[in-house]
């Protein structure tokens, strides 16, 4: 027999949550949902047309190049950052009158808006009067981000890594400072070496920093926006026009808000579907081993 | 296997206005289990960080067998430290775990896992080889950091930083009977840190007591407890401790305060002193008779009794003290029965 209180009322209590969270993403997300099986061709007149908005999408080679190179971008930052990241993290003193300043320096390109972190690197970058521009020219090698699709690549790159390289490195350095010490002290008697101390100590107990690590980077560079279209434009071309870019000119520019609906969901979908992916194998592998 | 000596040791933190350590002076035996005794705060970490190499004296040395290893950092010395918890590699299987420091050593293939079969052997570790070290209860991990401690056969020194902490007091006796077997099996040198009287008396073969004043005697466990050289060793060793009277109460007993042990005194009508009963506990029977602790409140404070009880809390009663250690300015001058 239980004599738990019932009390319904309870729920009531929750009726703030619920009705914020229907308003902030499940009313938008079921706008977009509605508006992606329609054809819309003002404010009265639309009709409905099923997945053909989708069928579009899916087979139009101006999506498909923005993806793969959405893919190559990301997996491209990613693969720079992590390391990159955990190896400025390494080489932070842990109790130095320093830290807190270094940790200060380390995160001021994460306080900077991003569209200024676009303008600042389209003016830095620049081969006729950026710092960062001119230097390369004048070592004699031939660089210009507005005319070479490499040359946009790279920087683009590049400012990805500076901006967001701090944030892994943050997260990672929290993540070292959590060990104990005598882990070091034991590794040190042991005579392991610093790669082994990398290894077998600090990237064991890094994991759960580091999956949170991945999944933030890989959801953000995959919604790119702002600092290719401060930098680049989308340009050369479209050799640098990520997803999020050609979603807004189809939606903001042509106002084609059916086709643009359906390319929201589909976005949204893999954005979800690679996060699931990376964190199943995670998941997986941790319940795999004995 | 070395032995150990320190020689007018002295460390103080950069920075700090006092020496942590001044003046240590210490020997240990090739193949000695010898337990560090203090307070917390008296320095033994740092005492186990000079050790192990992770720091630097200030003034003075570590020799190991003569060999002055001072200024060698950790991985030269040949030491291997256990410390407060189960420190292992965790993405390794226990064998990897064990293998791991004479694999950084090149030994190969086989003399590793030669050493590994005996040294998991000694600990009984055989069946969890294969096991993700995870895997394993506290206890075997902390087994496990032990025989990697043992691993090297040419290891100058075992340090055991209070390695029984984390161990569930009702397996720390096995630990404890384990480390004792496998420090006599292998004649390693070991130095046990603890703040646990009880560990070192029953583990070690001498013990030192540190103080922040730097050590105050080093003996064999009896002589400890025995013969305290301080009024302090007396009241820090044993459970509870010595009682300390005014020297004049014993009548020949010289110096300015007498210390004897619970079980050095007896309730007698006849005795020297007199208190009524404040508390009693039992701890069993002996021959039919409950023994236990009377605790007797006196003019000169609270005295334990120990031995058979067959008096009742109020009663006034009367304590023979048999033995005794003098003391004149806390310091140990006589000891000796009394009539």
């Amino acid at each position: 027999m239980s004599y738990k209180p019932q009390n319904n009322r309870a729920w009531l209590g929750v009726l703030p949550v619920l009705l914020i969270v229907a308003f902030s993403a499940v009313v938008p997300l079921m706008t977009v949902i509605n508006y992606s099986v329609q054809d819309i061709l003002d404010f009265n007149t639309r009709f409905f047309v099923g997945f053909e908005w989708y069928v579009q999408t899916l087979n139009d080679e101006r999506f498909i190049e923005a993806f793969g190179r959405q893919l190559a971008f990301s997996f491209t930052v990613l693969a720079l950052e992590i390391p990159l990241g955990i190896a400025v993290a390494r080489g932070i003193p842990k109790n130095s009158r320093l830290t807190p300043l270094i940790l200060i320096v380390l995160a001021l390109p994460l306080l900077i808006p991003w569209n200024v972190v676009g303008t600042i690197w389209q003016i830095f970058a620049r081969s006729d009067i950026g710092l960062l521009g001119v230097a390369i020219n004048a070592m004699g090698i031939s660089y210009n981000y507005t005319s070479e699709p490499l040359h946009a690549w790279l920087t683009l790159v590049a400012m990805d890594v500076w901006h967001w390289t701090s944030l892994v490195a943050l997260l990672a350095f929290a993540g070292l400072t959590a060990i104990p010490q005598p882990y070091y002290q034991a590794a040190e008697l042991d005579g392991a070496s610093s790669w082994q101390v990398l290894r077998y100590v600090e990237l064991p107990r890094l994991r759960g920093v580091l999956i949170i690590a991945v999944l933030l980077r890989l959801m953000d560079s995959f919604m790119i926006y702002t600092e290719p279209f401060v930098l680049t434009g989308g340009g050369p071309g479209n050799t640098t026009t990520f997803l999020s870019q050609y979603l807004a000119t189809m939606a903001v520019g042509q106002f084609d808000l059916g086709p643009a609906a359906a390319f929201s969901v589909i976005y949204f979908l893999f954005i979800l579907l690679f996060c699931w992916l990376f964190y199943q194998s995670v998941v997986k592998r941790d319940e795999e081993t004995p | 296997m070395s032995s150990i000596e320190l020689k007018n040791l002295r460390f103080c933190y950069p920075g700090a206005d006092e020496d942590t350590l001044s003046d240590l002076n210490l020997q240990i035996a090739n193949g000695e289990a010898h337990a560090l005794l203090g307070a917390s705060g008296a320095g033994k970490t740092t005492l186990l960080n000079l050790l192990s190499g992770l720091l630097v004296p200030t003034a003075g040395q570590v020799l190991f067998d003569g060999r002055d290893v001072s200024e060698l950092p950790g991985r030269e010395r040949a030491v291997a430290q256990v410390f407060q918890f189960p420190v292992l590699y965790e993405a390794m299987s226990v064998a990897e775990n064990l293998a791991f420091p004479l694999r950084n050593r090149g030994l190969d293939a086989e003399a590793i896992s030669a050493r590994v079969a005996y040294v998991s052997d000694e600990l009984e570790l055989g069946d969890r080889l294969a096991r993700k070290a995870t895997s394993l209860s506290l206890f075997e991990k902390q087994l496990v950091a032990v025989g990697k401690a043992l691993m090297r056969p040419d290891v100058s020194l075992v340090l055991l930083d209070e390695p029984l902490t984390a161990v569930e007091p009702r397996i720390k006796w096995r630990l404890r009977q384990t480390l004792r077997k496998v420090q006599a099996d292998l004649g390693v040198t070991m130095i046990y840190v603890t703040h646990d009287q009880t560990e070192a008396l029953t583990f070690a073969d001498r013990v030192s007591v540190l103080t922040a004043d730097g050590i105050v005697q080093t003996g064999s466990p009896r002589e400890v407890y025995q013969s305290p050289a301080q009024e302090f060793v007396g009241h820090f060793v044993g459970s509870p401790g010595m009682n300390f009277i005014p020297a004049n109460v014993l009548q020949t007993v010289p110096g300015d305060r007498a210390g004897f042990r619970p079980e050095w005194a007896s309730i007698d009508p006849g005795g020297q002193l007199a208190g009524s009963v404040g508390r009693v506990s039992l701890l069993g029977t002996r021959g039919g008779v409950a023994e236990g602790l009377v605790t007797v409140f006196t003019e000169h404070g609270e005295v334990n009794v120990r031995g058979p009880v067959e008096v009742q809390e109020g009663d006034a009663v009367g304590i023979r003290v048999d033995r005794y250690v003098a003391f004149a300015n806390e310091l140990r001058i006589a000891e000796g029965e009394l009539a």
